[in-house]
């Protein structure tokens, strides 16, 4: 259980050290005050885990430095039940040319373990890590992955009553982490906090209780993860915003073409490239199955007799996922006269596994074939990002997409094959 | 469950006497171990340095340059005048030294977890102190070696080191806090230290000094703890004890004024490192 109360943190910032001595000396201010964090409250109930996102100097270090010990805040108040460890950097005092298990009682005496509970654990830690016979070689020749075993294994068995976790976790195989995951979970089950800081929304969403979202050293949120990585999301593509026009939180419109790589005839232009949900409002993340609308404005400055509009959605690696084109949907289009602006929507479930997706959008003239087109007239690469969040009423899948499989177990001593 | 109060200026409750001792004892471990956990004589090299640079002074001083401790003809009581100085001296210097550099050597481990700065540097006083005890240990074969006296007087021993320890810790610890702001202190302690060896009678017999020098040289609490030495040692006397108990005094002194200042700098430290 972990209770803040205001805490407050300015930092001084000195031009250069020689300023801090001057300061002292000629008792003149010589450095300019930065606010880290303004006010800060929040508790954390046993068992409870609490997710912190930001931007980058929203004050996220800062407020998990404060809560771990190693910076002193100005104003405020930390009241805690117990220990508290960080696994702010994983392997903290690792020596390399010492071997895993000799680093063990090292970072295990960080931690705060005494000897004999480190003598108790260490066969627990050791097998926890997996690492077999390596655990005896120095640890310079581990790879990461190894070192983050390591360090895992040692932090999750210092018995906090209260764990300090930041990106940390994201290195290691998928096998280990559901490892990580399920401790996590023992300890969550026996009473222990979590504070979780993470860029990672996905993340937050399903690991965290509650959540809280810091900005310029201010709480600017707190609240169900939902809620809060909605409210951050829709602050990120407001600042993301080149547009002249207001925009809102709850609108979001991607303006400015001319940043994405284009392959142009010139003849065409694409005047808006926006995604919308069901509902009609801008977006730029849906949940897996949820509906989208590609809605895209072409301006063309010829007379196009049989255009055709088309678009691409990539995965982070550039493989399409889905593309198609009017052509190929058998969609019958009306000629495109010069100065005249055609809105094409494109209206889909999005089955997509959790990710960042690439929307591309592309204006052929005349199609003949399979899909082929005699004139490409324009193609707007990666016009917009769309990003995909797991349901959170949903199955968890992995892959591609979720094929949506429904299951029938039949068992019995007759059963039939 | 035991609850405490974090408040900005107090001293992090949680790190109780225990937590403290162990770290300290693990780091001072390490200390030992880690400079040369590379090469294969390990632990060994920590012994080496001091043993050959005793040989060293001995054999220069002794032999080459013939020195002889006044009233005494004896080859070997200059040289035990002048181990039984060297080797706390280099317990001293290198605690002092060290110490004020703490804060910048351990910064890595400072800046990423709690540590009770006050304390922690407590482990180079267990290493520095390890050192000591090995080539005290083998300046006593060597005594014996060379059948000269061992007194009860030995027993003075442990108290001598202990209040110069103490002193040292009050010295580095007052320093370590200038240094984390300003890394020339730094440097001009290490220049200090090399004037203060040379203004304290280790190499050479207060007696030989004129007046002026002499009456100069008392107000050096080094003397205090390096002629309590030399009298366990050499001249099989009783050591200065009202000497020694200002030195402690003067060391308490020094550590309440440093545990003032760091008090209202701990904070600055911590976001300056």
């Amino acid at each position: 259980m972990i209770r803040v109360s205001g805490i407050t943190k300015r930092f001084k910032l000195y031009h250069s050290p020689k300023d801090r001595l001057k300061e002292i000396l000629f008792r003149k201010q010589y450095h300019r005050d930065f606010t880290a964090l303004d006010t800060v409250s929040f508790e954390v109930g046993e068992g409870e885990t609490l997710g912190i996102i930001g931007q980058n100097g929203a004050g996220k270090s800062t407020l998990l430095k404060i809560l771990s010990g190693v910076i002193i805040p100005d104003e405020g108040t930390i009241e805690v039940d117990g220990k508290v460890t960080g696994l702010l950097e994983l392997g903290t005092g690792f020596n390399p040319e010492l071997t895993g298990v000799e680093n063990i009682y090292m970072n295990g005496t960080f931690l705060g373990m005494g000897r004999d509970e480190l003598d108790r654990k260490k066969q627990s830690i050791i097998d926890f890590t997996e690492l077999g016979d390596f655990v005896y070689d120095p640890i310079k020749t581990y790879s990461s992955g190894m070192l983050m075993r390591l360090a895992f294994s040692i932090a999750i068995h210092a018995e906090p009553k209260c764990f300090l976790v930041d990106e940390a976790l994201s290195v290691g195989d998928a096998y280990f982490q559901q490892k990580c995951m399920r401790r996590i979970q023992e300890f969550r089950a026996a009473g222990g906090s979590i504070i979780f800081v993470s860029h990672d929304t996905n993340a937050v969403k399903t690991l965290c209780d509650s959540a809280i979202m810091l900005e310029s050293g201010k709480i600017a949120m707190a609240g169900k993860p939902k809620e809060v990585v909605d409210f951050y999301q829709g602050l990120l593509l407001k600042k993301a915003h080149i547009g002249p026009s207001e925009v809102q939180i709850d609108r979001r419109v991607h303006a400015d073409a001319a940043l994405h790589s284009d392959v142009s005839t010139g003849e065409v232009d694409v005047t808006s490239l926006r995604i919308l949900n069901r509902a009609g409002e801008d977006v730029d993340s849906v949940e897996t199955d949820d509906t989208i609308i590609i809605r895209v404005c072409v301006q063309s400055r010829r007379y196009l007799d049989d255009p055709h509009y088309g678009f691409i959605i990539r995965n982070s690696l550039g493989v399409s996922v889905s593309e198609t084109n009017t052509y190929c949907m058998g969609v019958a289009t009306q000629p495109l006269n010069p100065g005249e602006v055609a809105v094409v929507e494109f209206k889909m479930a999005v089955p997509l596994a959790p990710g960042h997706y690439a929307v591309s959008v592309g204006v052929a003239n005349r199609g003949w074939g399979h899909g082929g087109f005699e004139e490409y007239l324009h193609l707007m690469h990666d016009g917009m990002i769309l990003t995909v969040l797991a349901k959170t009423d949903g199955i968890h899948f992995a892959g591609v997409f979720d094929m949506h499989p429904d299951v029938r177990i039949r068992q019995g001593r007759d059963a039939v094959l | 469950m035991s609850w405490f109060s974090r408040t900005p200026g107090k001293v992090f409750a949680v790190s109780s006497l225990r937590k403290s001792i162990r770290l300290i004892l693990e780091l001072a471990k390490r200390d030992l171990t880690e400079r040369y956990s590379g090469a294969t004589l390990g632990a060994v090299w920590n012994f080496i340095y001091p043993l050959v640079s005793i040989v060293i002074y001995v054999v220069i001083f002794s032999s080459i340059m013939g020195a002889r401790l006044p009233g005494s003809s004896s080859v070997y009581n200059y040289g035990i005048y002048l181990v039984a100085g060297i080797i706390p001296w280099t317990a001293f210097a290198n605690t002092v030294s060290r110490m004020s550099s703490v804060y910048l050597e351990k910064k890595h481990i400072i800046t990423k977890i709690h540590v009770d700065l006050r304390t922690f540097p407590a482990f180079i006083v267990v290493s520095e102190t390890i050192t000591f005890a090995v080539t005290m240990g083998i300046f006593f074969v060597f005594l014996l070696a060379t059948s000269s006296e061992i007194t009860y007087l030995i027993a003075f021993l442990p108290l001598i080191y202990f209040i110069q320890q103490l002193f040292a810790y009050s010295i580095g610890f007052f320093v370590g806090i200038f240094v984390v702001f300003l890394r020339d202190v730094k440097e001009m302690l290490a220049v200090v230290i090399q004037f203060w060896f040379w203004f304290t009678p280790i190499v050479y017999v207060y007696e030989i000094l004129p007046d002026f020098a002499q009456r100069i040289l008392i107000y050096n609490p080094a003397l205090a703890f390096i002629s309590g030495y030399q009298d366990i040692f050499v001249f099989q006397r009783i050591p200065g004890l009202s000497y020694l108990g200002l030195v402690f005094v003067m060391s308490i002194c020094l550590l309440l004024v440093g545990n003032f200042i760091f008090t209202r700098l701990e904070k600055d430290i911590r976001d300056f490192i």
